[in-house]
């Protein structure tokens, strides 16, 4: 168990989810690109982002960085929340749903597009509930 | 020691107490002055809701529950209350309801507490840095005023981690906005909270409330101004539709408004304002002129700005779906409208939806009427009745004997009123209006009798009760006067209900459809969630819809009927508002309301030409084209999918 958004809970997270999720069956094969913003981060006030890519339903790349940008890859879909959001997410308070409607995270990219990611994303979400205990 | 009888009648009072609290449907009609009488003393005080009626009720639910524990801020709310006796009068005009015996019940509960029975509230740095944002007295952490907020704005199910402020302008609700960013706490502004109070019970409060940070009350935002010049008025967003309307007539002014309760801003903001007047006044952003908003990060704007991007523009379609508006709506100038001399209300009988139809969409597409609208058999019982034993009976009447199911319901001037009395066979007039409210009890006691079983035998019914030979007769037989409706109340009440259906208003059918009084009646002793939507008016579409609504209320075992169909754009869109009525205190029924919700809004979206009610909420400050237009068609077989998986994720499904 990790805190959100620390090196070793990409590390962790990355491990979980290539061991969890069944390419065909938890991530439909989905190949896609999320930029993942999380703005007001305690106690400076920060801002951070984690990119996570998906090919056919595996992995490919999951990073965290500093600031809103992660540099020299274009995401398809950017979303964007405060911390408070993210972390009512992952401890499983929000769904990712409710919190896209309610304006809590915004969208950048397809809406109709990103309606097909609800449910492996809900995977993804589940795997880092599942290793996060700390924000 | 008490005896045994005393015992006794403290329990039954008490149980009384909790059956009153429980049935309470947070329909904010104690927070106006419709009957005349003030406001509740306490509540215009202090603000919070936990001060008004509703919500000692709802604190009185909490801590008979379990669910909050009590703070000395009781002891400070309980003797806010000087049983003055308002609220009694109010709430059973409306709800057949005494919230007073709750409050009595209260106070005898908390200065019965032992001193070691008071949670301590802890003090909190965050409540601090709201407290100097907006005054010491208007942030709090108190459980026992948040406990207030459930079930209208709070969902009933989350623990009392919130704060409630209420700013009193929107520089102050800006720094509680910003304030709530670095502070990663969310935040939702209320309005009345009966739209959150509808959907507390059901699958849709995780949609639509508040999980935990920041409430803003906003009913400190009491602006509220008429310029008779321009036609317009300014209302800061506590203003209600009621205050807004009764200021407006006194410049012979009248304003597009809602439910009398409805706070005008978070209704532009939340469907647009959608009434029966929509042909003739519009919807959406035809209701005003400019507003002021403050963003997610704190920015405050109007839509005059000419640097903003167009904020009149929507998304179309299946994922268009919002759960929030563009921003705190905290200001807004709103259009208002002539009254001309002469107006008058014109209902007109009839026994299928079909010719109902027929009739209203010819109205509506030439422009005849200010408000149109087909109203139910139900909706206009409850509408005329003053209990809801007389409305069941009014109801049975109406259907088995008069073949009354519908009416088309114009409220127009007189040479309209000229041309629709050259459409018809005959109509209701406003005198057979005010004999049917002043009558309703005797009418309903006529339930069984020779006189209803002979109209029955009459080819039309309606025509020969209400214009025919047996007119003369009901109007004797009802003894329709304000003293004989009076007696249908409490003893204690009588003399006063008595003045108040004297009162040349409350029989004024045009008065009551402008104030929209009787239809909080409504949510009496129970809660009902609208279904519906907009749609291209065609017969087919219309009685398509219709059914489809019906047939899914019947399949989930609601009670169900019609609300209202009126019409837009010069009868080019209908509105369709349908009604499924269950008992909110009954947890067993959440889950036929929830089925009931989710497969009709499936249904929905598989249908030409409708957009559904959920895909026009929160977009109320949109222009209504840009809403409307292009169309819509059904969502193909892979759109089904999605949107279950959308709704599985929103919603939780069942």
């Amino acid at each position: 168990m990790v805190k959100f958004l620390s090196e070793a809970w990409i590390e962790i997270g990355k491990n979980y989810m290539l061991e969890k999720l069944d390419p065909v069956n938890d991530l439909k094969n989905i190949s896609t690109s999320l930029l993942g913003v999380v703005e007001h981060i305690p106690p400076n006030d920060s801002t951070m982002n984690f990119y996570l890519e998906l090919k056919e339903g595996k992995l490919i790349e999951f990073i965290v960085n500093s600031g809103d940008t992660y540099k020299g890859k274009e995401a398809i879909y950017e979303i964007r929340g405060n911390y408070g959001t993210y972390k009512s997410i992952l401890q499983g308070e929000m769904s990712l749903g409710i919190a896209v409607l309610k304006n809590r995270l915004k969208l950048k990219g397809s809406k109709m597009q990103a309606l097909r990611l609800i449910k492996p994303l809900d995977g993804i979400i589940v795997s880092l509930r599942e290793i996060t205990d700390e924000f | 020691m008490s005896s045994k009888n005393e015992i006794d009648m403290e329990i039954s009072k008490n149980n009384e107490a909790i059956n009153i609290a429980k049935k309470g449907t947070h329909c904010g009609m104690c927070r106006i002055d419709f009957l005349g009488t003030g406001l509740c003393p306490a509540g215009k005080k202090n603000g919070y809701i936990a001060y008004w009626p509703q919500g000692r009720m709802e604190i009185f639910n909490s801590l008979n529950s379990g669910r909050v524990k009590p703070t000395k801020k009781l002891l400070e709310i309980v003797d806010s209350c000087t049983f003055c006796g308002i609220c009694d009068k109010q709430c059973n005009f409306t709800t057949q309801l005494r919230p007073q015996r709750v409050h009595e019940a209260l106070k005898e509960y908390a200065h019965n507490l032992k001193q070691n029975e008071f949670q301590n509230v802890p003090t909190d740095e965050k409540l601090k840095k709201l407290q100097e944002i907006v005054g010491e007295k208007w942030a709090t952490n108190d459980p026992i005023i948040i406990a207030s907020y459930r079930r209208n704005i709070v969902n009933p199910d989350k623990e009392l981690n919130f704060y409630v402020v209420m700013p009193e302008n929107s520089k102050e609700l800006s720094e509680v906005i910003k304030f709530a960013n670095t502070n990663n706490l969310q935040f939702m502004a209320r309005g009345g909270g009966t739209l959150f109070a509808m959907v507390s019970s059901t699958v849709m409060k995780n949609a639509m409330g508040l999980e935990d940070g920041i409430v803003i009350d906003l009913l400190r935002m009491k602006k509220l101004e008429i310029k008779p010049d321009d036609l317009t008025a300014v209302v800061g967003a506590g203003i209600t539709a009621f205050e807004l309307q009764k200021e407006a007539y006194k410049h012979g002014l009248r304003a597009n408004v809602a439910e009398a309760g409805a706070h005008i801003c978070a209704n532009l903001a939340s469907t647009g304002i959608c009434t029966t007047w929509g042909n003739t006044y519009g919807w959406a952003s035809d209701n005003y002129i400019d507003v002021e908003l403050v963003d997610e990060e704190g920015n405050i704007f109007n839509h005059g700005e000419m640097e903003i991007k167009n904020p009149y523009s929507v998304e179309h379609g299946l994922t268009s779906l919002k759960l929030s508006p563009p921003g705190i709506l905290t200001e807004a100038t709103v259009k208002l409208h002539p009254i001309f001399e002469g107006e008058e209300a014109v209902l007109i009988p009839f026994d299928n939806l079909k010719d109902a139809l027929k009739l209203s969409l010819t109205l509506a597409r030439q422009d005849i009427g200010l408000s149109l609208a087909i109203l139910s058999r139900k909706y206009l019982a409850e509408f005329i009745s003053p209990t809801p034993q007389i409305a069941k009976d009014f109801d049975y009447i109406a259907k088995n004997y008069m073949k009354l199911n519908y009416v088309v319901d114009v409220i127009c001037h007189k040479n309209d009123k000229k041309i629709v009395e050259d459409m018809v066979d005959f109509t209701i007039d406003k005198e057979m209006m005010k004999t049917l409210i002043l009558g309703s009890p005797k009418l309903a006691s006529l339930k069984n009798s020779e006189f209803l079983k002979m109209l029955s035998e009459e080819e039309n019914p309606c025509k020969a009760i209400f214009a025919g030979p047996m007119r003369k007769h009901l109007e004797r037989g009802l003894e329709a006067t304000p003293e004989n409706i009076s007696k249908i109340y409490d003893e204690d009440l009588q003399a006063f209900f008595k003045k108040i259906y004297s009162k040349p208003e409350m029989t004024d059918i045009v008065w009551l459809h402008a104030f929209r009084i009787f239809p909080s009646r409504l949510m009496r002793q129970r809660m009902f969630i609208p279904r519906g939507g907009v749609m291209w008016a065609t017969e087919k579409i219309i009685t398509d819809f219709h059914n489809m609504l019906k047939d899914t209320g019947e399949k989930h075992n609601l009670e169900n009927a019609l609300g209202y169909i009126s019409f837009l754009e010069h009868g080019k869109f209908a509105v369709l508002e349908y009604d499924y009525y269950f008992d909110h205190t009954d947890p067993s029924v959440s889950k036929n309301v929830n089925n009931a919700v989710i497969e009709s809004l499936e249904r929905t979206l598989s249908m030409d030409g409708i957009i559904s009610d959920l895909h026009f909420y929160f977009k109320g400050l949109h222009r209504k084209e840009h809403i409307l237009y292009p169309v819509p068609k059904a969502i193909n077989e892979e759109e089904k999918i999605l949107f279950k998986e959308l709704i599985g994720s929103v919603l939780g499904g069942e």
